[in-house]
């Protein structure tokens, strides 16, 4: 492995992970400047309950009408998150733990997920230019970072069989990426991981709170009905 | 159900229209002159104000909601109005939410300030942009909170919509309707501007009409008693246009025995507030409602059947007023559950032997907790109850939520837009469609009328008290 490899591998990502760390850690102080908001109303339902569904919320494709009227859609989210997941384990495993990848079933396992992320990528930035609803709301970050993933997922295709031998420029390539990726994703959509959490949350809190979290789906018991609970608080 | 889609710039470059206010100002109408209620000023920097407001208004979750969306599309999917004006993409959801997300992302987001074009950052420029702006989040999205639910990264745009609506509300750029809602409910506490005495002679009418048909000349609504059961609050539509319905919740009273009375001030349990995003009006009002409840030493409010108003009264009032609750309160619904379930009214159900389905109020199933409960009175109260679809949370706006029946310009295009309700009427095959709203039955009874649809509304409290079995005199509490 020659040199150049062996420090973007090692001390260009670490420098380039603290950085996107540290970006990450001003921008959750940024969000926690501004106050949460307070219920002041008694609950029919639990505040906690509410949060823990509505985070589920992304395992649960069947609570939400806009992905039942579209299942392929959620197929795709799953695929290119798993593509997103097979990357960056990719970016430790080759510098930090190359012997798993010396295991070819591995390596194809990661191939094939990286190459379905690819070409759900490529399906959604067709989707994307091709549907007006999408160009009108779409920002150029949002074309750059699509592609950006896309040509990452590729990326990573050639780098997991980590061979150095048959020339570096596949793991270059992949890691140069990488290192772009580490700074300019928390200033771009893709940082939209970390405010997940956030919009989950109160969602989750409010509509628990209110008793609309967990969906009711019918046969529930109604309030009044020797549910006293619901009468008082 | 073909109808010519109107032109959207149409309504996105109607002009303001201030004569109201300027009214209000030479008549000195107190909530004008106190500055309580804005009014729109061109001589001031607008804009300027607007984001000094929208800085105050951030929170968390707000600040979630501005950040987190990924412009997937998904909300686009799940909005009556992209549902029926597909050609139309500016219906999205996450466009309009976007309108004001610029705003945020040019004035406190990172990217937004540096390189605003990458992520179509942008600040209004001047009023006609704000108008503009007035006429997407007022004329083109009704709150109904669909896209909230069904947005993956729980994006809550119909709150940025609610948000943009009271930052503009602030500069009185709003449309008339929604600056003369507002007066009337700053003046004589309820939206429709109905005094005191009017207030007073309706519950006197209806309670000669409900002593005349249980046959006790005694009957009597009581207003201001102290120490009752629960104090009964409705919609000032129910006085101006509805009385029977204050009739009806009377007489299932009467007939339970029950100990009640109705406040002479705080009587309104709806609330402007909710639609203008005038949080100061929201609570002025619902403190109104609380306190009221609170002199007279009410064990409960009981709230009669609005959704908006049971939204704000039951969940919102607490948190706009800072009031934390000290008294239960909850929807006439329950009580009626109460009532039936313990045996302390008896209801024949052979009454009401029409075909008749439920529509969801949006604030009442997707802002609120009330499903079942309307479905499990129906079903004891009719003999043909049907289903419609979708249904609960993911039920489709009547179509005249989020204020959009005070705000008459907007309304050729929620006609268009209200195909999709009306079809989903058609497709039940119900001869009444029962709602648990006042203002569902009036956007209801507009598309039925649009759409020449052989169907009537009704309420629970209607089709309640159709059913009662009066019984002989009973003892009131
Ligand atoms: S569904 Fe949510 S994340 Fe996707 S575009 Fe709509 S608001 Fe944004
Ligand atoms: S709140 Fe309702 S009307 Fe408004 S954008 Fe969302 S789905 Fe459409």
């Amino acid at each position: 492995m020659s040199e150049f490899l062996k420090i973007l591998e090692n001390e260009v990502q670490l420098v380039a992970l603290a950085f996107m760390s540290a970006v990450y850690v001003l921008r959750l102080l940024w969000m926690f400047r501004f106050k949460a908001p307070q219920d002041f109303s008694y609950g029919v339902g639990s505040s906690k309950v509410g949060v823990a569904y509505s985070m589920m919320n992304v395992a649960m494709p069947w609570a939400m009408e806009s992905v039942r009227r579209n299942w392929s859609f959620y197929f795709q989210f799953v695929i290119f998150h798993l593509g997103v997941v097979a990357a960056i384990s990719a970016t430790f495993i080759i510098p930090y733990w190359p012997q798993l990848f010396d295991v070819k079933v591995v390596v194809w396992i990661f191939q094939i997920t990286l190459a379905a992320a690819f070409f759900v990528g490529i399906l959604r930035l067709i989707r994307r230019i091709s549907k007006p609803a999408l160009r009108l709301i779409s920002t150029p970050d949002d074309y750059f970072s699509l592609i950006l993933m896309t040509s990452f997922f590729a990326s990573g295709v050639f780098a997991v069989p980590n061979k150095h031998t048959a020339g570096e420029w596949p793991l270059i390539i992949f890691f140069a990426m990488t290192t772009f990726f580490l700074i300019y994703v928390p200033f771009s959509k893709i940082s939209h991981y970390l405010y997940y959490p956030f919009t989950r949350y109160f969602l989750g809190k409010l509509m628990g709170h209110r008793g609309v979290f967990p969906r009711k789906r019918g046969g529930e018991k109604p309030a009044g009905l020797d549910n006293e609970k619901a009468l008082t608080k | 159900m073909i109808e010519k889609s109107i032109n959207i710039e149409d309504v996105l470059s109607l002009p303001l229209d201030p004569k109201e206010q300027k009214k209000a100002v030479e008549e000195k109408v107190p909530c004008v002159a106190e500055g309580r209620l804005k009014v729109y000023d061109p001589n001031t920097n607008n804009v300027k104000k607007f984001l000094e407001l929208l800085q105050s208004r951030l929170n968390r979750s707000v600040v979630g909601s501005m950040t987190a969306c990924v412009h997937c599309g998904m909300c686009s999917e799940v909005c009556h109005y992209v549902l029926a004006r597909p050609h139309d993409p500016t219906m999205v959801p996450a466009y309009k939410g976007d309108q004001i997300r610029r705003i945020f992302k040019k004035h406190f987001d990172w990217t937004g300030r540096i390189i605003p074009w990458w992520v179509h950052a942008g600040s209004p420029k001047n009023d006609e942009d704000m108008n503009r702006l007035k006429n997407i989040v007022f004329g083109t999205c009704t709150g109904c909170r669909r896209c909230t639910l069904n947005c993956p990264m729980g994006v809550d745009t119909a709150i940025l919509v609610r948000l943009t609506r009271g930052l503009l509300t602030e500069l009185g750029i709003v449309p008339e309707g929604v600056f003369v809602v507002s007066k009337d409910q700053w003046e004589t506490g309820n939206q429709m501007g109905v005094t005191e005495d009017e207030y007073l002679e309706t519950l006197e009418w209806m309670s000669e009409e409900v002593g005349e048909e249980i046959g006790d000349p005694t009957f009597k609504i009581h207003v201001d008693k102290e120490d009752c059961d629960f104090m009964y609050t409705i919609n000032p539509r129910e006085v101006k246009y509805d009385p029977r319905s204050i009739g009806h919740a009377a007489k299932i009273f009467y007939a339970a025995g029950e100990s009640w009375t109705m406040p002479r001030w705080g009587w309104d349990m709806t609330n402007f507030g909710l639609f203008s995003g005038d949080d100061k009006l929201g609570a002025f009002v619902a403190k109104n409602l609380y306190e009221a409840a609170k002199k007279l030493r009410a064990k409960r409010i009981v709230i009669s059947e609005c959704g908006h108003g049971y939204r704000s009264t039951r969940w919102e009032g607490y948190n706009w007023a800072k009031y934390s609750q000290d008294i239960s309160s909850e929807s006439v619904l329950v009580t009626l559950i109460r009532y039936i379930s313990q045996g302390r009214i008896k209801v024949d159900p052979s009454k009401n032997s029409l075909p008749v389905t439920f529509h969801d109020s949006c604030n009442i199933a997707r802002s609120g907790d009330l499903t079942e409960e309307p479905r499990w009175i129906l079903k004891r109260v009719c003999t043909d109850f049907r289903e419609m679809f979708p249904n609960r949370a993911d039920n489709f706006c009547c179509t005249g939520g989020g204020g959009a029946l005070s705000m008459v310009e907007y309304k050729p295009l929620r006609m268009e837009v209200a195909k999709i309700k009306a079809q989903q009427l058609i497709d039940t095959g119900a001869k009444q469609v029962c709602t648990i709203c006042h203002n569902c039955v009036d956007g209801l009874g507009d598309l039925i009328r649009h759409y020449k649809l052989d169907m009537q509304v009704v309420q629970v409290l209607d089709l309640v008290a159709n059913a009662l079995v009066v019984p002989e005199k009973k003892e009131e509490k």
